[in-house]
């Protein structure tokens, strides 16, 4: 990963100085190092050890070593397959939907001058609410008891969480409402880094709106979009809290987290569950290996997200 | 525990006025304690900072000892029991509960996630009979000796005994039962031209009448542990069972996969693909049912006993007529056969001791004052929770708020008991999976449901 | 970058509003619903009723849940930013081999999927003591708090005016006195704004949250959304629970009020001059 440095301060190779400025950099560095990884490296490792056992919590004399067998029967249950292609078509619909809405929120904050403040702040409400509170009130607008959604657009008695697509289109919704803002304000940014003087010499040229979207904005943005994509994509591909509130993974929406957390916590089923939460954040690091390599991401675009 | 949840107890105003009372009582209760309770908060937080193993020198040391009971979610009834309990014990303990999720399944994972830590804190707790085996096999729950069996079990129903009995020890006192009846609505079946109370009615003489009448047939038909107990109770309605052996543990063979598997699936079938079906059949749960069933298009129920109540508390409440209560009728869980007795599904609740709890003998004092006769009966009134000893019936308060007492007695105990195995969530997850949604169901689907199971058990599938 | 208005920014800015803030109007809509007023199927309550605030604030498990979320957050945030803000000025302001791994570091983690920490996290907590308290999910949330934080702190810290601190150094001040008195007061804008981030993030949690506790002793608030039963209520608690909902919202909307600016520009880096 290419993370761009700070400028190295004036004149200070090779003295006395340099040294201790390099120790004084790793002992500064060190506490945050040593935490970051004993909170995610120690529980990693322990799950892939855990993973090799058959080993149920609550019949802990039936624990058994059985090397790589529930990788074996992860990869060959459809169960997952259905879940990582469920997990899959949420992100692309989520990040593809966000990524146009977004683009369309940018685009609105880059040029509105009079109420910017109530835009921002209103934008800005979805991004720090919780998830949980968002899943209940999609879940609550359409259920068929409290809903208001069927009355509103004449649906009679529809099921929504009764069936698949329409579930999964409620799940998505929710989704895409949470963290359009995220996705809107990293391309705002990304606008902002537009030079000014292209768009007039286009606009001198005579080129249409359409034309200088194409052709000067959205090139010069490519980095923060390529950036503001990979984020999205790996936190959409995590999703959790909004399907176990809206269905509890029937109806086939069950996502690999969900499905890692029913192996693991309800099941207490702790090898397979081990192994699948491996297999979980394999899928990531392939996702963001994807990104990285093959859109040639530049992660100094970054910015804290 | 979504089956037994809210027990939605109906109480008329006054009820409820009593209950407020009692409940501003317990606050101030909780007020008194809370100082104590506070003064061992910095402590609580300084041992939170410190390294685990010190954790464990910062226990309380209040001077009555402290019971907790894990309870699963109802009206205030075991609020005010615990706190009766409480009284009677002349200082002896103090018992406070902790509510428990509504879901059953989501109830067990949390006792389950904290008795796998070994905790001390879990004194009493309130299991729904199907986890019994699992909490027993994992050695959880302190079992109870003969002569406290014996106690435990006198006057009390078979079906409750039975369940809360593991390798021939009783490992948890019945506190309360619960089966499922047939509700209906009078003018709906007459219009329809059916009498439910005759004893032969079938699960497809009822869907017919509901279609005649342009009515719904509402079932439990949700992802969840609900719609276990429709199948289960189906299956064993139709002279079946889920598993064969299923004390077996791991090595259970399925009997599903037999005749009244697929009889028990065409029942659902018809269901699904008829019009008495509700439109959200495959999220339906006991509440929805019963909304459902209060609505418009409503004429025909399975559900616990506690609809009626809640009826009558919406009555109350002035959001339902008293003619709508007048116009439900209650008949035994329909047959699958006709010439076959039905066996209704068999809930409630048992008190389990904490095998790590510090306070084995308080707890078991705690369990005699709370599921004794007088306790079951006050529950039953109150809560309206059928009680577990076959005398609380013949009370004449519960007789008149449950017109349907005997036939609530007689369902328990000719019920069907889900199947006793220390895996049962992976068993009851495998039916309802292969079973959900109810459209989908089959002729074949008991067949997959049994081939799951056995691959689910074995680790060669994920559930 | 000013332009004049368009028809379409001011149509746009209008949709956006709309959109952002009616499901947060429908949640405060529906926690005036009482009883039965919650299955009417409109958006609006027939009668205002605040039954379901009574209900929410007597029930234990949410005020206990309040308390523990934000002890939990405030405490897993001040901590991370504490150990992020010596970290991001290190990799700002020194030069040392190694602190573009520490950054990438910090970015593969905070993309770790939480459920992959949750098993084996779970199985260690239950046997050294630490399931179901404060410091069990403090921990854990330090797994996505700090290094959020360190994001945040070190692209702030690039901005900062280091000249100030050079000059300082000059007159004989040592790197630390350097930093403490010139520099933390120039960053402290900068470490709110990432303290303001990081809460966000843990106030939200949900998978630790419901995985790592499990009574009122620790439960955070969005677990305790998930296991509300109402407790002596009769109805299906939708009502109470958008009740806590809206209760949990408020100060996210307080903060948002009173710190958008800061927000936007901890989100994007400064990118964009508010």
């Amino acid at each position: 990963m290419n993370v761009e440095a700070a400028p190295a301060p004036v004149g200070a190779k090779y003295s006395d100085r340099a040294v201790g400025e390099r120790r004084l950099g790793w002992k500064l560095v060190a506490p945050a190092v040593l935490v970051m990884l004993a909170v995610t490296a120690y529980p990693m490792l322990n799950a892939l050890y855990l993973s090799l056992f058959s080993y149920r919590l609550t019949d802990p004399a039936g624990r058994e070593f059985v090397g790589l067998r529930n990788y074996a029967v992860i990869l060959g249950d459809s169960l997952w397959w259905q879940d990582v292609a469920t997990t899959l078509t949420i992100t692309i619909i989520t990040v593809v939907v966000e990524l146009v809405l977004g683009f369309g929120f940018a685009m609105v904050m880059h040029r509105i001058i009079f109420g910017r403040r109530g835009v921002r702040v209103s934008i800005l409400i979805p991004y720090g609410i919780i998830t949980v509170v968002s899943a209940f009130a999609w879940r609550y607008a359409f259920a068929l008891d409290s809903g208001f959604v069927n009355q509103w657009f004449n649906l009679a008695d529809k099921a929504w969480f009764g069936e698949r697509w329409s579930a999964l289109f409620v799940i998505c919704l929710s989704e895409i409402w949470k963290t359009t803002p995220f996705i809107s304000l990293l391309l705002l940014a990304g606008l902002a880094q537009v030079p000014e003087v292209l768009q007039e010499a286009a606009k001198v040229d005579g080129a249409t709106w359409w034309q200088r979207l194409f052709k000067v904005t959205l090139p010069n943005m490519k980095a923060a979009i390529l950036v503001a994509v990979l984020f999205r994509t790996l936190d959409a591909y995590r999703l959790f809290d909004n399907v176990f509130i809206m269905t509890s993974g029937a109806q086939q929406t069950e996502t690999v987290s969900f499905l890692a957390y029913r192996q693991m916590i309800s099941r207490t089923a702790l090898g397979l569950g081990s192994a699948v939460s491996v297999l979980l954040f394999l899928s990531v690091l392939l996702i963001a290996a994807l990104f990285i390599k093959g859109f040639k991401v530049d992660l100094s675009q970054v910015r804290g997200g | 525990m979504r089956h037994l949840k809210r027990v939605n107890g109906a109480v008329a105003r006054r009820d409820r006025e009593q209950r407020f009372v009692a409940a501003v009582e317990l606050n101030s209760a909780r007020g008194r304690r809370s100082s104590s309770q506070r003064s061992r908060r910095g402590p609580a937080l300084l041992c939170s900072i410190l390294l685990a193993s010190v954790l464990a020198a910062c226990g309380q040391a209040s001077a009555t000892p402290t019971l907790n009971w894990y309870i699963n979610p109802d009206n205030g009834g075991q609020a005010q029991l615990a706190q009766k309990c409480t009284e009677r014990s002349n200082g002896a303990y103090v018992i406070k509960t902790s509510v428990l999720p509504n879901d059953a399944t989501a109830q067990r994972e949390q006792l389950v996630r904290r008795l796998a830590a070994q905790d001390a804190s879990i004194d009493l707790m309130s299991l729904d009979p199907p986890f019994i085996p699992e909490f027993a096999n994992a050695g959880f729950l302190r079992p109870f000796s003969q002569d406290e069996a014996a106690e435990f079990t006198r006057g009390v129903l078979q079906g409750p005994i039975e369940s809360s009995t593991w390798d021939g020890e009783l490992v948890a006192a019945p506190f309360w039962a619960n089966t499922q009846l047939l509700w209906f609505r009078k003018s709906v079946a007459q219009e329809a031209g059916i009498d439910p109370t005759k004893s032969n009615v079938t699960w497809n003489d009822l869907i017919s009448a509901a279609e005649r009448a342009g009515a719904t047939m509402q079932i439990q038909g949700n992802r969840y542990e609900g719609y276990m107990v429709l199948v289960s109770a189906l299956v064993s309605s139709a002279g079946g069972q889920i598993l064969a052996n299923p004390e077996a543990g791991k090595d259970v063979r399925p009997a599903i996969a037999s005749e009244a598997g697929r009889e028990a699936a065409e029942v659902i079938s018809t269901l699904a693909e008829s019009d008495a079906r509700d439109p959200a059949i495959s999220t339906s749960d006991e509440e929805t049912a019963r909304a459902a069933f209060q609505s418009d298009r409503g004429g025909f129920m399975i559900n616990w006993p506690y609809v009626y109540g809640a009826a009558q508390e919406a009555v109350a409440e002035g959001s339902l007529d008293q003619a709508a209560v007048d116009d439900i009728g209650w008949a035994r869980y329909p047959r699958v056969e006709a010439s076959q007795e039905s066996q209704p599904p068999l809930g409630g609740i048992s008190l389990g001791i904490g095998a790590y709890s510090q306070h084995h003998d308080l707890a078991l004092d705690a369990v005699r004052c709370i599921t004794s006769l007088e306790s079951q009966t006050e529950y039953m009134v109150g809560a309206k929770n059928p009680g577990a000893r076959a005398a609380v019936y013949d009370d004449p308060e519960v007789r008149a708020i449950f017109p349907m007492a005997d036939l609530i007695r007689d369902s328990i105990n000719a019920a069907a008991p889900r199947p006793k195995t220390p895996y049962y969530t992976d068993v009851s997850t495998a039916v309802v999976r292969s079973f959900h949604p109810p459209r989908s169901v089959s002729p074949q689907t008991p067949e997959r449901a049994a081939s799951l199971i056995v691959d689910v058990l074995n680790d060669r599938v994920l559930l | 970058m000013k332009q004049r208005h368009g028809a379409w920014t001011v149509l746009g800015a209008i949709l956006i509003m709309v959109w952002a803030i009616s499901p947060v109007i429908w949640i405060f809509s529906l926690s005036f619903k009482a009883g039965d007023d919650i299955n009417n199927n409109r958006f609006w309550p027939t009668q205002f009723s605040l039954e379901n605030y009574d209900t929410v604030f007597s029930t234990a498990l949410f005020t206990s849940s309040l308390r523990n979320s934000i002890g939990i957050a405030l405490i897993s945030t001040l901590l991370s930013v504490a150990i992020a803000t010596v970290a991001a000025y290190a990799i700002a302001r020194l030069d040392f081999p190694g602190k573009r791994t520490v950054l990438s570091i910090a970015l593969a983690i905070a993309m770790f999927p939480a459920v992959s920490l949750v098993g084996p996290l779970f199985n260690t907590w239950r046997t050294v003591g630490l399931y179901d308290t404060w410091l069990g999910l403090i921990i854990p949330y330090m797994s996505f708090t700090l290094p959020l934080s360190l994001w945040t702190l070190s692209a702030f810290f690039k901005e900062i005016p280091w000249e100030m601190e050079e000059a300082a150094q000059m007159d004989g001040a040592t790197p630390w006195q350097a930093f403490r008195k010139v520099i933390v007061p120039l960053a402290a804008p900068g470490v709110f704004t990432a303290a303001i981030l990081a809460f966000f993030f843990a106030w939200n949690d949900f998978v630790f949250a419901i995985s790592l506790t499990s009574t009122n002793a620790a439960r955070p608030v969005p677990a305790a959304l998930a296991f509300f039963t109402g407790e002596s209520q009769f109805q299906q608690p939708a009502g109470a629970i958008s009740a806590a909902a809206v209760v949990v919202t408020i100060p996210v909307i307080i903060l948002v009020l009173l710190f958008q600016k800061r927000i936007v520009a901890g989100l994007t880096n400064g990118a964009v001059k508010g």
